[in-house]
């Protein structure tokens, strides 16, 4: 509510979209995402070759939360932050960034890609994405939506929900 | 506050489920899972204990279709009731856009209540916003219980100006659950269409 948003569009999108395709080349991971803090999925890139992914919004909802929750444990600790989070399976791994304050890099790979070389290529496409996603915050209040579009959802809450 | 991702075309919006442990807040993101098409909702991801008591939270994406060429998703969430809960329920809280307080209508929850709506004033402080503020709409919910109180006596408790709309919900067997995720979706569309 009262912190910015993250308006990925137009060049911006662009720009994002082109990091992340880089990453996905650079560390042979699977899925790489740039999510908000609140769980949304600003940009995703998949692997031509991966199968198609879980789905994108639990995942990208579980990691923010996953991430609140490390951040406030940090916080508890007495430490500023905990800049990374990494899970590594049998198979999979998940590695996470925080890009400034109010996004996070997501990469998802697996045994075949070294982790130190996600990590390395991870914190260098934060770096990027942290100047990306700063030049695109808008201030709350000012994304607003048309009554035009107001009235069409309305009758969609209609329809899905019953009168 | 909102999510627009122009680039997917999609606006995306959520809405947490707040209130006293065992007042019903997942049962009702239950049913509306159970009622919505498949084709407009995502999974269902609960994070619970073994005897289904929320722990972290529950999450449930709800797809209203598209208007204007944006797709318009709304985000459920609810916050694990419990008292000793608070860290994670101020983390679920970040970004919200609207809020549904579910009561719990049994006369020895009423304290339950208040202390849950006091909790919601104070965690949403930290963010920085006040009630006020904020879409928020009331459930009364567990009306079938035989000696549920009065709808006036738990507002009175949780809402004493009265100025906040208040459902009665059975949310069970789905009484109330739609016109109350109905009305606190209506308010976060206008809030926003305000802002425009």
């Amino acid at each position: 509510m009262v912190e910015p948003a993250i308006a990925l569009f137009g060049g911006a999108y662009e720009k994002a979209s082109h990091v992340l395709e880089e990453l996905l080349r650079e560390t042979g991971a699977r899925y790489v995402l740039l999510l908000d803090r609140k769980g949304f999925v600003l940009v995703h890139k998949e692997a031509l070759w991966a199968p198609r992914p879980p789905a994108l919004d639990s995942l990208a909802t579980l990691i923010a939360g996953n991430a609140a929750a490390t951040q406030a444990l940090a916080k508890m600790l007495g430490e500023p932050r905990f800049n990374e989070l990494l899970h590594q399976g049998a198979t999979y791994g998940l590695y996470a960034e925080e890009v400034g304050d109010l996004a996070l890099l997501v990469i998802i790979f697996d045994n075949t890609a070294p982790v130190g070389r996600v990590k390395l290529f991870g914190k260098r496409a934060v770096q990027s994405l942290e100047v990306i996603t700063k030049e695109a915050l808008v201030e709350p209040g000012t994304l607003g939506i048309d009554r035009e579009y107001h009235a069409g959802a309305s009758a969609l809450l209609d329809e899905l929900f019953g009168n | 506050m909102s999510t627009i991702n122009f680039a997917a075309r999609e606006i995306n919006f959520k809405i947490v489920y707040y209130g006293p442990g065992m007042s019903g807040k997942t049962t009702n993101l239950k049913w509306v899972f159970q009622q919505v098409p498949q084709n407009r909702k995502g999974e269902m991801v609960s994070l619970a204990t073994e005897d289904e008591r929320t722990l972290f939270f529950d999450f449930l994406p709800v797809d209203l279709g598209e208007v204007k060429g944006f797709k318009t998703r709304f985000h459920l969430y609810t916050v694990p009731g419990q008292v000793f809960y608070n860290a994670s329920r101020k983390l679920i809280l970040r970004g919200v856009d609207g809020i549904v307080f579910v009561a719990d209508s049994a006369p020895n929850r009423l304290r339950a209540n208040a202390e849950s709506m006091r909790n919601l004033r104070e965690n949403l402080a930290e963010y920085g916003i006040k009630l006020e503020d904020i879409p928020l709409v009331l459930q009364a919910n567990k009306r079938d219980a035989p000696d549920a109180l009065p709808v006036e006596m738990i507002q009175a408790v949780i809402d004493p100006e009265m100025r906040l709309p208040i459902f009665e919900a059975i949310a069970t067997n789905g009484i109330g659950v739609f016109e109350t995720l109905k009305a606190v979706s209506r308010q976060v569309l206008a809030r926003v269409a305000s802002a425009g």
